[in-house]
């Protein structure tokens, strides 16, 4: 089997995600990923390529190295980026139990990326940064479903 | 890919704006978003149907967007995501009426539902539908 693994270097403007979303989707297309498994590695990279922009390097410029690759019978997305130390493995679940008209709206980035994926790994880059580490298996089912 | 909206307004027993999106719903547009029905509102829209049959994406950001827009066509101001509890107004009905969603694709309804915000809303098949039912 030809591997599949694509690589693309943006700056952090949110105005940029798209192609981020973009290429993510051409990945998945390549590995023959059905609808909602595109879905959710499109939402995930999205989510988490935002988290960067936006937490990680608030306003100040730089880029966001993002790989997307089948690894077996997965799809493994990475984020490296240079802003400060941002670990979105350690944000709190959000309580889905209020109801949605008495909950803050935002914070559910990170809720997103723990339903799409199977496995999302956090580590500090070497010499600065971060290093995101996303993977979804290959199933055709939603996680709630499996 | 942007996002383009298109509204047209009906006139009927109770006049209803229809705000139709096509594209990808995202961080880098949707505070246009909410300012377009804040406009919408400002110029008399009072019940509003967001048609999402062309809407490809939607990130948690236009879950941000769908949480203001419910608000301001409720009166309100919308909320400020940094205030935390303090900004959010307890009088909202579970399910409200002003605001109605349109023929999501099921990636944008996946995450409606996986959010909670599908609570909010009435979701209808497709426009004809929500049309029928103001």
């Amino acid at each position: 089997m030809i591997g599949t693994r694509r690589r693309l270097r943006v700056p952090a403007d949110l105005d940029r995600l798209a192609e981020v979303r973009s290429m993510v989707r051409d990945v998945a297309e390549a590995c023959d990923a059905q609808p909602v498994c595109l879905d959710d590695l499109v939402q995930a990279v999205d989510e988490a390529a935002t988290n960067v922009i936006v937490h990680g390097y608030r306003g100040t410029p730089g880029h966001l190295d993002v790989t997307a690759e089948q690894v077996g019978e997965d799809v493994v997305i990475t984020i490296a980026d240079e802003a400060p130390p941002f670990d979105p493995t350690g944000v709190p679940e959000p309580d889905l139990s209020i109801p949605p008209e008495h909950r803050t709206p935002g914070g559910m980035g990170v809720h997103l990326i723990r339903l799409a994926m199977d496995e999302v790994r956090y580590a500090p880059r070497p010499g600065g940064g971060n290093i995101l580490t996303m993977a979804r298996r290959l199933d055709p089912r939603p996680k709630e479903e499996r | 890919m942007a996002l383009e909206t298109t509204i047209e307004h009906v006139d009927g027993t109770t006049p209803v704006t229809v705000l139709a999106l096509d594209g990808e719903l995202d961080a880098s547009n949707f505070e246009e978003l909410i300012d377009t029905v804040r406009q919408l509102y400002d110029d008399g829209t009072r019940r509003l149907i967001i048609d999402l049959a062309a809407l490809r994406f939607m990130a948690s950001s236009g879950l941000v967007a769908l949480h203001s827009i419910v608000r301001i066509m409720h009166g309100e101001p919308p909320p400020d995501p940094e205030a935390g509890w303090s900004a959010l107004h307890p009088d909202l009905s579970t399910t409200q009426s002003e605001v109605q969603l349109a023929a999501p694709q099921p990636g944008v309804a996946r995450v409606l539902a996986r959010t909670g915000l599908d609570r909010l809303f009435t979701v209808h098949p497709d426009r004809a539908a929500a049309l029928a039912a103001v």
